[in-house]
C-alpha cells in the first residue's frame, strides 16, 4: 500500500477544501499593483453542462429565471451529420463599455482593474444600459428592480478566489486572470493561440475583455454552412481581438 | 432561424422597457405635436385656427402632464427619479431628458396660464363661491402679449429639446439596429404631429359651430404629416435596400427575417395609409380619422419599442412580447388613459378653455 493509500477518508476530506482554495487563489492573484482582469473561453472545452450557469446563480443569489452567465447551445447540421455548438456568454467587461455613457445617473462604471460594475444604491432601474449592451449581458433584476450583470465575481476575486463560473467549469473552458501578468495562464494561453483569438461583435467597437478560442475552425465551418450562421460567425470572425 | 442551425438552449431576456415606455413616448410626442398646433391660433393669432389651437393647447397640457407619470412608473420605484438630479451624467441623453422635460412642462404650463389668464379674471368677475380662487389664479388678469410670446419661445425651445432627446436616446443605441437609424427621429416627430391632430380632432368634434371648418384644417394637417411619414418610410427603405446606410440595411435585414415584426410594421403602415386616405377623401369627417391617426402614432411606437426589443442581439429567434394584464401591461396602459381623462375632467371643469372673453380668442381679443 502506498502512503496515499494510507490516508484516511477523514484526512482527505479535511485537506480537500484547502487544496481547492489554494488552487483557486493562485490564478486570481494579481502580479502587479494594478491587475486587469479578463477571461478566455475555450469553446472546444465547453461541454454545455451549464454548471457555470447554476454556480453563478447560486453564488450571486439571482431570482429564478435570471442568469448572469449561461451557455447558448446550438445544433448545427452539415450535410447528413449534425453537431453541437456551445457559446458560453457573460458580460464582456468591455474596454469601451456602451452601457457606461448611457447610464443617466452614472451608476454603471468601469473599475481600474477592468471590471464593469453597477452601483445598486444609485441605479434607478431605467433599463437604458440593458438596451445599450450588444451582448444581452444585462437584465433588470425582478427582485431589486435594478440593472444586474456579471461582476466577474468581484467579491470573490478581491478575496483571492476565482469567479464561481470558472471554479465550477467541468471542462476547464474558462480561464480567468490578470492581463497585466505575463506569467498568468491567461496571458500564456492568449499568446499560444495568437491569431485564433476572437471576441464577440468586434464591429461594435466595444473591445471586449472576454476572449474566445475554438470558434475559427470546425465550429466556424459548420456555422458558416447556413446563411444565418454565416452572418453570426462573420460577426465573431471579423477581427482578432489581440 | 435557418435550416442549418437550431438554437436549443437560450437565455430569454424580458423586455427592459415595458409598455410604460410606449405610453411615455406616445404622450410626450402628442404633447409636443399639440403644442405646435396651438401656435397658429394663440401665438400667431390666426382667427381661422383659433378653435383648433384652443383644443390643441389643452391636449398639449393633458398629455404633457400625464407622460412623466408613465416614465416614473417604468422606474419600478418612482422615488428613484431623485437620483437623476443628484447624479446627472452628461454623456447620457436620458440624463439630459430629465432636465428638458421639466423645462418644457414648466414653460408649457406658464404659456397655458398666460393664455387663459384674462378668462380667469372674467370668471372671477362673475362672482360666485369660487370667485376668490379665480381672482388669485388670474393674478390681475392682464393679457400680456409680450409675456405670452416669451413663454411660447421658452416652451418651443423645451419642445425642440424634448424632440431631440427622445430621438437621440434611441438612435445612439447601436446594439439595436432597428433603433439606431437616423431617419427615426423625424418619423417619430411626424407621427406625433399626426397623432396630436387626431386627438385634437376628437375633442374638437364636441366644440360646436366651428367644428366643420376645424375638421377640414386638421384633416389637412393629417394628410400632410401622414404623407411625410410615408415619404420618410420610403426613404428609410431606399437607403436600406441600396446599402447607402449600413444601420438601415442591418435594421431591414432583421425585420425581413422576423414575420412578427413585419406584421407589426404592416399594421402601423396600414393605419397611416388609412388615416391619410380618409382625411383626404372625407375632409370634414373627424371621429374615425382622428381615432386612426391617434392609433397610427401609438402603433408606430409600439412596433418600434416593444417589437424592437423582441429582436435578439445574440441569438436568432424573435421573442414576441406578451402583454401582461397587470400593472406593467394592460393596467398600465389603461391607467395612463384614466389619468389623462381625470385631468381632462379637472382642467375643463375648473378652467375657462375657449371662452369667448378669454385671451384664447386670439385675433378677436
Amino acid at each position: 500500500m502506498t502512503d496515499m493509500g494510507k490516508l484516511s477518508r477523514r484526512a482527505f476530506l479535511k485537506a480537500l477544501p484547502a487544496i481547492t482554495a489554494g488552487a483557486a487563489a493562485v490564478p486570481a492573484k494579481a502580479a502587479g499593483p494594478q491587475p486587469h482582469w479578463a477571461m478566455l473561453i475555450d469553446v472546444g472545452a465547453c461541454i454545455g453542462c451549464q454548471a457555470c450557469t447554476v454556480a453563478c446563480a447560486m453564488e450571486n443569489q439571482l431570482p429564478d429565471g435570471s442568469y448572469r452567465t449561461s451557455v447558448l447551445t446550438y445544433v448545427v447540421k452539415t450535410g447528413s451529420s449534425a453537431g453541437t455548438l456551445m457559446l458560453p456568454r457573460l458580460c464582456n467587461h468591455c474596454e469601451k463599455p456602451p452601457c457606461v455613457p448611457v447610464c443617466p445617473v452614472g451608476a454603471t462604471f468601469k473599475r481600474e482593474d477592468g471590471i464593469v460594475l453597477v452601483d445598486g444604491e444609485r441605479c434607478v432601474g431605467c433599463g437604458y444600459c440593458v438596451q445599450a449592451c450588444p451582448y444581452e449581458a444585462r437584465f433588470i433584476n425582478q427582485r431589486t428592480g435594478k440593472a444586474d450583470k456579471c461582476t466577474f465575481c468581484a467579491h470573490r476575486v478581491e478575496a483571492g478566489l476565482l469567479p464561481a463560473c470558472v471554479e465550477t467549469c467541468v471542462g476547464g473552458a474558462r480561464i480567468f486572470g490578470d492581463l497585466n501578468d505575463p506569467d498568468s495562464e491567461l496571458r500564456q494561453r492568449l499568446a499560444a493561440n495568437k491569431g485564433r483569438v476572437k471576441v464577440l461583435k468586434p464591429e461594435q467597437g466595444t473591445r471586449p475583455q472576454v476572449f474566445y478560442i475554438g470558434l475559427d475552425e470546425g465550429i466556424e465551418r459548420r456555422l458558416s454552412a447556413s446563411a444565418a450562421g454565416a452572418g453570426f460567425v462573420g460577426k465573431l470572425s471579423e477581427g482578432a481581438a489581440i | 432561424m435557418s435550416a442549418g442551425i437550431v438554437q436549443v438552449i437560450e437565455t430569454v431576456r424580458e423586455s427592459a422597457w415595458l409598455p410604460w415606455a410606449v405610453q411615455y413616448f406616445f404622450l410626450i410626442g402628442l404633447s409636443v405635436g399639440a403644442f405646435a398646433l396651438s401656435l397658429p391660433g394663440i401665438a400667431l393669432r390666426l382667427p381661422q385656427w383659433r378653435a383648433i389651437s384652443q383644443r390643441a393647447l389643452l391636449v398639449a397640457l393633458l398629455c404633457g402632464l400625464t407622460a412623466p407619470v408613465a416614465l416614473l412608473a417604468d422606474l419600478h420605484q418612482p422615488g428613484r427619479f431623485l437620483n437623476f438630479y443628484l447624479h446627472p451624467n452628461v454623456t447620457s441623453w436620458m440624463s439630459w431628458g430629465s432636465f428638458f422635460i421639466p423645462l418644457y412642462l414648466a414653460s408649457l404650463v406658464l404659456y397655458a396660464w398666460l393664455a387663459v389668464r384674462p378668462a380667469l379674471a372674467s370668471r372671477a368677475a362673475e362672482g360666485g363661491r369660487a370667485a376668490r380662487w379665480y381672482v388669485r389664479l388670474a393674478y390681475g388678469g392682464h393679457e400680456s402679449r409680450g409675456a405670452l410670446a416669451a413663454a411660447v419661445a421658452l416652451a418651443a425651445i423645451g419642445a425642440a429639446l424634448v424632440l431631440v432627446y427622445t430621438g437621440m436616446e434611441i438612435v445612439v443605441l447601436e446594439a439595436r439596429p432597428l433603433w439606431s437609424t437616423p431617419l427615426l427621429p423625424p418619423v417619430l416627430f411626424l407621427t406625433a404631429l399626426a397623432g396630436a391632430a387626431g386627438l385634437v380632432h376628437l375633442l374638437h368634434r364636441a366644440s360646436g359651430d366651428a367644428a366643420r371648418e376645424g375638421a377640414r384644417r386638421l384633416n389637412a394637417v393629417i394628410v400632410a404629416t401622414q404623407t411625410l411619414v410615408l415619404l420618410a418610410a420610403a426613404a428609410w427603405l431606399a437607403t436600406a435596400f441600396s446599402g447607402a446606410s449600413a444601420s438601415h440595411a442591418a435594421a431591414l435585414a432583421q425585420i425581413i427575417d422576423t414575420p412578427a415584426l413585419v406584421g407589426y410594421a404592416a399594421w402601423a403602415l396600414a393605419a397611416t395609409l388609412a388615416a391619410l386616405i380618409l382625411a383626404a377623401t372625407k375632409p370634414h369627417s373627424g371621429l374615425l380619422v382622428g381615432l386612426i391617426a391617434l392609433h397610427s402614432a401609438w402603433m408606430a411606437r409600439w412596433t418600434l419599442l416593444m417589437g424592437g426589443q423582441g429582436l435578439s442581439k445574440l441569438g436568432e429567434d424573435y421573442r414576441a412580447y406578451e402583454l401582461a394584464l397587470g400593472f406593467d401591461g394592460v393596467l398600465g396602459i389603461v391607467g395612463t388613459a384614466g389619468l389623462w381623462i381625470f385631468l381632462y375632467v379637472v382642467l375643463t371643469a375648473l378652467l375657462p378653455w375657449g371662452e369667448q372673453s378669454t385671451g384664447l380668442t386670439g385675433a378677436q381679443s
